[in-house]
C-alpha cells in the first residue's frame, strides 16, 4: 500500500465496519459471560481456556479496527511484536516459581496453606473431608 | 533504523556542490506516521509491558492457589452483572470516539465534539459503577491490607486472637458512649429540658440500635469467642481444636453451606442442653440443700442456746459454707453454657447469612487467599481507573477547542489511548469476576 492508497483509506468512512465491531463486541461479551455460567467450567481450565480465547479476539477486533491496525502498514509490528514478547516471557519466567508452587509443597507448608491440604483430598472438595473423630 | 537514508542526484549534487558549497539530503522518515501517533505508539508499547506484567502476575497467583481456596464472587461482593455492564459501557465508548475522530476527519466539529462529549460521559459512567462496587466491598471490610481490613486467610489462633481483640475493642466503645450517655440523660433534668422531639426520636433510635450491638457482642464474645478459646485451649483432640475454629469463622461469614460445620455445631447444642439441664438440676438441689442449712441455722439461733445446739450450730455452719460454695461452683459452669446456647439461638436466626452480615458487625472474617485476592483486585483496577481517569482528563481538555480537521491526528491519539484502556479491561473483566 502506498502513502496515497493509505490517506484514501484514512479519509474513507469505516462506519458499517466499526458498528459491525460494536455488535461483535457485544455478542463476544456474552459469549464470555455464558461461559462462565456454563457446563464448559466443569473442568476449570477449559472455562478460563475459553474466556481467555475470547479475550483475545475481543482484543484483536479493537487492536485491528478501532486502533485501524488493519490499515497501517507494517511498522505497526515494530512496536506491539517486541513488548508481547516482554509480557508473555515475564508471565512464562513466573510460572515455574510462582505458578507451580504447590506442587512442591511439603506436607509441613500445606498444613499452612489457607485450606490445609484442600488439594490432597478430593480436587472438587470444598472442605477436608475428615475421617470421623 | 537508517532508512532515513540520504538520497544524492548526482547531477544536481554536483551542482548543488558548486552552488552551495555542501550536498543537499532528503530526508525520508523511518515510518510513514505522525510523530505524535508515533509517540503515543511508543508510549502504549511501554503500557502494553505494564499491564502484561499487572495481569501475568495475576494470572500466575490465581491459578497457583489450591483449590477452593481462593474467594468465590459472592465471598469479596463481587456482581458479575455490573462487571459486564462495565464491559458494555467500555464498548460503546471506544465506538463513539472512533465516532468522533471520523467526524474531525470530515471536518463536522459540532459532531465530533457531541461524540467526543458522549465518550467523556460514558467514562463518567464507568468510573462511577467503579466506585460503587469499591464502595459495596469497603463496607464489608474488605480492603487491599491496611488496618481497616477484616480479612484473615484461616482460622486459625490468629484469627481467634483478632476475634477477641476486635470484640474487645467495640465492646469498650459501646459502653464508653453508654456511660456518656446515661450521664448525659441524667444531667439533662438540671439543665435546659426543652429539647427538639425529632433529635430525642433519633437519639432514642441509635441509643436502642448501639444497646443490641452491645448485646449482639457480649454474646459473641462469652457464648463464641470465650466458648472457641476453651476448647482450643483444652481440647486434646487436634480435630476439635480445628473444627471449633472453623465453627467460629463459619458463624461470623459463612461461606456457602458447610455440613461438617453444621453437624458439629448440632450436635456441641445437644451436649450443651443436657450438660445444662444436668448443671441446672443440681443446682437446684444444692440450692435446696443450702436453704434448708440456713432454715436449720435460723431455728437453732432461735432456740435455746445449749452446748448442744451451739455445737449443732457450727457444724450445720460449716456445711451451709460448703454448700454454698458447691452452688456457686456449678453456677460458674452454668454461666459459660448458658453464653453459648443464647449464643447458638442468635447464630440461628442468622445462619444464612452469618453473624457480621445479619447483625452489621464488623468483625473479622475468614476468607481463604482472601488477602490476595484483595490485593490484586484494587491494585489491577486501581491502575485501571486511574488511566480512565487520565482518558477523562484528555477529552475534557480537547472538549474545549474547535474538533475540525486540523485536530483529526490529536483525536486519533487520544482515542489509540482509549481503546488500550478498553482492551486492558476486555482481559481484566472475565478474570477478575467470571473465573
Amino acid at each position: 500500500m502506498n502513502e496515497t492508497s493509505q490517506d484514501q483509506n484514512h479519509t474513507k468512512s469505516h462506519r458499517g465496519v466499526f458498528i459491525a465491531v460494536f455488535v461483535m463486541l457485544c455478542a463476544l461479551t456474552g459469549l464470555s459471560f455464558w461461559i462462565a455460567n456454563s457446563h464448559l467450567m466443569e473442568n476449570r481450565m477449559v472455562g478460563w481456556g475459553a474466556m481467555m480465547a475470547v479475550s483475545v479476539a475481543k482484543a484483536l477486533l479493537v487492536i485491528l479496527f478501532f486502533m485501524h491496525l488493519w490499515w497501517e502498514r507494517a511498522w505497526k509490528y515494530v512496536l506491539t511484536i517486541p513488548a508481547l514478547i516482554m509480557g508473555v516471557l515475564l508471565v512464562m519466567l513466573l510460572v515455574p516459581d510462582v505458578g507451580f508452587r504447590t506442587e512442591t509443597y511439603s506436607k509441613e507448608r500445606w498444613s499452612h496453606a489457607p485450606i490445609p491440604g484442600a488439594d490432597a483430598v478430593d480436587p472438587t472438595a470444598k472442605h477436608i473431608a475428615l475421617p470421623n473423630k | 533504523m537508517n532508512s532515513s537514508a540520504s538520497k544524492t542526484e548526482p547531477a544536481s549534487h554536483h551542482d548543488g556542490e558548486q552552488a552551495h558549497g555542501h550536498i543537499q539530503l532528503v530526508y525520508q522518515p523511518a515510518v510513514p506516521v505522525s510523530k505524535g501517533k508515533l509517540a503515543i505508539w511508543l508510549f502504549l508499547s511501554t503500557e502494553i509491558m505494564f499491564f502484561t506484567a499487572l495481569i501475568g502476575t495475576y494470572i500466575v497467583l490465581r491459578f497457583g492457589v489450591p483449590q477452593g481456596s481462593w474467594p468465590t464472587p459472592h465471598d469479596v461482593r463481587i456482581v458479575e452483572w455490573l462487571g459486564a455492564l462495565n464491559t458494555f459501557v467500555l464498548i460503546c465508548s471506544s465506538v463513539t470516539i472512533v465516532f468522533a475522530m471520523e467526524a474531525a476527519k470530515h471536518d463536522l466539529a459540532d459532531n465530533a465534539k457531541k461524540w467526543l462529549f458522549a465518550t467523556f460521559a460514558l467514562g463518567c459512567v464507568f468510573l462511577g459503577i467503579k466506585a460503587y462496587e469499591y464502595n459495596s466491598k469497603f463496607s464489608h471490610g474488605i480492603h487491599p491490607g491496611g488496618p481497616r481490613s477484616l480479612l484473615y486467610d484461616r482460622a486459625d489462633l490468629h484469627y481467634l486472637a483478632a476475634m477477641k481483640q476486635s470484640c474487645d475493642e467495640q465492646l469498650a466503645v459501646l459502653e464508653k458512649e453508654k456511660t456518656a450517655a446515661n450521664q448525659a440523660v441524667s444531667a439533662a433534668p438540671n439543665s435546659e429540658q426543652k429539647s427538639d422531639s425529632e433529635t430525642d426520636a433519633h437519639s432514642a433510635g441509635s441509643h436502642s440500635h448501639d444497646s443490641e450491638k452491645l448485646k449482639n457482642l457480649v454474646l459473641i464474645r462469652d457464648g463464641m469467642v470465650m466458648w472457641t478459646q476453651k476448647i482450643v485451649g483444652r481440647d486434646d483432640n487436634p480435630r476439635m481444636r480445628e473444627i471449633a475454629l472453623e465453627s467460629l469463622a463459619h458463624q461470623i461469614n459463612p461461606r456457602g453451606e458447610n455440613e461438617r460445620v453444621d453437624t458439629h455445631l448440632a450436635s456441641e447444642l445437644e451436649q450443651v442442653k443436657t450438660s445444662l439441664a444436668e448443671l441446672e438440676s443440681e443446682l437446684g438441689d444444692a440450692d435446696k440443700n443450702v436453704a434448708e442449712l440456713q432454715k436449720a441455722i435460723d431455728a437453732l439461733n432461735a432456740g435455746e442456746a445449749t452446748e448442744e445446739s451451739k455445737k449443732q450450730l457450727e457444724e450445720k455452719t460449716a456445711l451451709a459454707t460448703d454448700a454454698a460454695a458447691e452452688s456457686s461452683r456449678i453456677g460458674n459452669l452454668i454461666a459459660p453454657l448458658k453464653a453459648r446456647v443464647a449464643a447458638m439461638e442468635m447464630y440461628a436466626s442468622a445462619k444464612e447469612e452469618g453473624i457480621n452480615e445479619t447483625f452489621h458487625l464488623k468483625l473479622p472474617m475468614v476468607i481463604p487467599s482472601g488477602n490476595t485476592w484483595a490485593n490484586t483486585y484494587f491494585l489491577l483496577t486501581g491502575f485501571h481507573a486511574l488511566h480512565v481517569l487520565g482518558g477523562l482528563v484528555a477529552f475534557l481538555v480537547l472538549m474545549l477547542k474547535r474538533l475540525g480537521a486540523e485536530r483529526a491526528g490529536v483525536l486519533e491519539n487520544v482515542g489509540l489511548y482509549w481503546h488500550f484502556v478498553d482492551i486492558v479491561w476486555i482481559f481484566l473483566f472475565p478474570l477478575l469476576y467470571l473465573f
